[in-house]
């Protein structure tokens, strides 16, 4: 798909590829509403999340950005529609109405994710929290773990190690055994983000994830998430309020409001649409 | 960079023989692992040294000079065989529990269930109850005796799969509950299971689908009120040593040689990824789920796990008193273990081990021996033997209020009681960080107009007033089942 729509259009029902086998496209979302009762809190959105991209989800409070976020991640249930993860379905349709898998069947398909408010495991420690992270590649069964067998001593050293490297990754392997609880605000973010790694992804989801830092901390993760993409090959998804992070990171923009989504495409674009700045600024803004 | 000293590493290595020498390295350092326990848990450790060289010796040392001393100089409550071993039941058991309740912090009230169905598959299976068949195998009666009779060693291995099988049934319908929901399911199970092995005395039933007619007149099940006896006592294969009421101090080292692999298995379960698991269900049950923990099934396999513990212990019980009623199982005993594993400390085995011990200490010998006294100087008093669980209310009132997290503590359990107050600190602290944070980049802003797309950044006021009325964004909403 293009990356260039033509400024000031909104691009929402414009054809997108249709093809499944897509290799460009990690996340496909059709048609997908949420409904909370009466209330519709995301309306037919149709997303696509290129390969190895960053892509932004902005729109303002309660447009439904994190209750889509929600849906990739299992959480939710779409009342309807269709999200495709790298080819698997993570949402079906039955009889009775639509099934998602369970959180921790997304989470083994390869998607990781943060909170929005901080949710590491606060009384264990940093290491132990990443390794939980790799919980669901570790093979051993709870015999191994209750006779200590070869195997899992094995697999428990190479996962001690794994989430070691992954605490260096994020510059706290000196803070290992530190309660996750006890860390500064910035290092239980990045540790959030390890933890996240740790599960493998190939889709990063990241929930505000500057949310609460000051200039130069933004501008630390700011770095951080563009050194993961380039090392690590992930995609990522971000949802954010801080504008200049999400226009100096982000390769396409989708804007969302009132559950639908009113924009999407590059930065630039975005932020000409006369749409997007009327949902931010008012009617009348637009105009000037 | 400072070098990582890395705490829990194995130094013992791979495989089997890694693990025996894991076994081998516990004894055999014992000096040097002592003196580095010493040095970080001074007063934890001198009272466990103190009560493991105390359950050890105390046989001998009863025999040698505490029931002399007794008898002649000053009258002490000392615990007698029984005691000792019902000690070592309970600590089973407490363990047990505290995988449940202490590590994956699941409340279970009918712990006693499992208790039971341990005891009554021992009965069944070591005991002339099914008088109409004769099957002896390496057991201590005669060959041809009436009924079933296994050796207790086998007997073991089916009461943790029948607790285990028990505990996964019971916490499959159930685990999708929270907190008060789960317990009162598990209240219920704990009463059920004691009332069908007291009704099951005098089963009649006809049953007949197609060419299959199943036709039973008075069917003795489990003994009714009267329960099961005799129960074939445990004994050791080949040799003449047997476990019973009457064989003195033997029992209780059965009961610590089951008890000590009791420990292990739960410190092993507790140090792997399994336990790893259970403690970050227990902190935050949806993260755990979200960083692809299958939540269900963890909570189940605590459940199973635990429950199996419980069997162990009930076929101890019912081979060693060689005779089972549902009598023995009753709620009480469930909340005792309960607070066997409160007041030693949850999520910490040595300190539900101590709870365990000490309970079971002040239930079966103290507070007989006080009544005792009391009754010899003021027969028309109450006796306070009868109002222990008065008492164990009062103790757990006073240790809420003054040492909720338990005698031996277990770290995590201690920050999260104390988490009420801290937790409400930090979240202030993390508020006003937030909010100078904002301001922070708000000023940026400010100061630099020309960067990026600054006036799209909602306007106070104005987009909050949007947004108040929509969708609920925050993922602290219970997930819909």
């Amino acid at each position: 798909m293009s990356l260039s729509e033509s400024g000031g259009q909104p691009v929402a029902n414009a054809p997108l590829a249709p093809s499944s086998g897509d290799a460009g496209v990690l996340v496909r979302a059709r048609g997908v509403t949420k409904r909370f009762g009466g209330l519709v809190a995301v309306n037919s959105v149709d997303f696509d999340i290129p390969r190895g991209s960053i892509v932004s989800l902005i729109g303002p409070n309660g447009a439904g950005k994190t209750t889509f976020f929600n849906m990739i991640t299992g959480f939710y249930t779409p009342t309807s529609g269709s999200i495709e993860f790298d080819g698997h379905p993570i949402v079906m349709k039955r009889r009775n109405g639509m099934k998602s898998l369970r959180p921790h069947e997304v989470a083994a398909l390869g998607i990781g994710r943060t909170f929005q408010n901080i949710r590491l495991f606060g009384t264990m420690t940093a290491l132990d929290n990443v390794r939980l992270g790799a919980n669901v590649h570790l093979k051993s069964h709870w015999w191994d773990a209750a006779l200590r067998t070869p195997g899992m001593l094995r697999e428990e050293a190479e996962n001690r190690e794994a989430s070691m490297d992954l605490l260096r990754l994020v510059n706290l392997e000196d803070r290992a055994h530190a309660w996750a609880r006890s860390l500064p605000y910035g290092d239980q973010r990045r540790l959030e983000i390890a933890r996240a790694l740790a599960t493998r992804p190939k889709l990063l989801l990241l929930d505000e994830p500057t949310a609460g830092m000051n200039a130069s901390e933004t501008r630390d993760m700011t770095s951080f998430i563009r050194k993961l993409r380039a090392e690590l090959g992930l995609t990522v998804l971000l949802i954010e309020h801080d504008m200049r992070v999400v226009m100096g990171i982000s390769d396409r923009v989708t804007v969302l409001d009132y559950g639908e989504v009113i924009a999407e495409g590059t930065p630039v674009d975005v932020r000409r649409n006369p749409k997007v700045i009327e949902a931010y600024l008012g009617r009348g803004a637009a105009d000037t | 960079m400072t070098t990582l000293v890395v705490k829990d590493q194995d130094p013992y290595g791979h495989g089997i023989g890694g693990w025996l020498s894991h076994v081998g390295a516990v004894i055999g350092a014992l000096p040097g692992t002592y003196r580095r326990e010493l040095t970080i848990h001074r007063r934890r450790t001198v009272l466990l040294t103190v009560l493991v060289i105390l359950l050890v010796t105390y046989p001998i040392l009863n025999k040698l000079f505490l029931a002399e001393f007794s008898r002649t100089t000053f009258p002490l409550p000392l615990p007698d065989d029984t005691v000792v071993t019902f000690m070592m039941i309970f600590g089973i058991m407490a363990i047990g529990l505290n995988i449940v309740a202490g590590f994956a912090g699941l409340l279970d009230l009918g712990y006693v269930a499992f208790y039971a169905l341990g005891a009554y598959t021992a009965a069944f299976l070591a005991s002339p109850h099914w008088d109409s068949v004769s099957i002896v195998f390496l057991a201590n009666v005669a060959p041809g005796f009436p009924g079933i009779h296994l050796p207790f060693w086998i007997i073991v291995p089916i009461a943790i799969l029948v607790a285990g099988t028990f505990g996964a049934l019971l916490g499959a319908p159930t685990l999708r509950l929270r907190g008060d929901y789960l317990a009162i399911v598990t209240l219920g199970f704990g009463e059920i299971v004691p009332v069908v092995f007291r009704n099951l005395a005098d089963v009649t039933f006809n049953f007949s689908l197609g060419p299959i007619s199943i036709n039973a007149q008075h069917l003795n099940l489990t003994g009714g009120s009267l329960g099961i006896n005799p129960i074939d006592a445990p004994y050791l294969p080949f040799t003449n040593l047997v476990f019973n009421a009457s064989s003195g101090y033997a029992p209780v080292y059965l009961g610590m040689f089951l008890l000590v692999i009791a420990i292990l298995f739960a410190r092993n379960l507790e140090r792997s990824r399994i336990g790893r698991a259970w403690m970050a269900i227990r902190e935050d049950e949806l993260a755990a789920e979200m960083m692809g923990v299958n939540t269900i099934r963890t909570k189940l396999l605590a459940f199973a796990l635990g429950a199996s513990f419980a069997g162990v212990a009930g076929s101890l019980q019912a081979s060693y008193l060689g005779a089972t009623t549902s009598d023995f199982f009753t709620f009480s005993t469930s909340i005792l273990v309960l607070i066997m594993v409160i007041l030693g400390g949850i999520g910490n085995i040595w300190g539900v081990l101590l709870g365990a011990i000490a309970l079971t200490y002040v239930d079966k010998t103290f507070l007989p021996y006080i009544g005792q006294q009391v009754q010899q100087i003021a027969p028309s008093f109450p006796n306070p033997a009868q109002f222990n669980f008065l008492l164990f209310g009062l103790i757990l009132v006073a240790m809420m209020r003054f040492r909720p997290e338990g005698f031996l503590p277990n770290r995590q359990r201690a920050a999260e009681l104390a988490a009420h107050t801290q937790a409400d600190v930090e979240a202030k602290v993390d508020e006003i960080v937030a909010v100078d944070a904002e301001a922070e980049v708000e000023a940026s802003i400010a100061e630099d107009p020309g960067i990026g797309l600054d006036n799209l950044g909602p306007p106070p006021g104005q987009a909050e007033a949007s947004g108040d009325a929509r969708a609920p964004e925050t993922i602290d909403e219970e997930r819909e089942l």
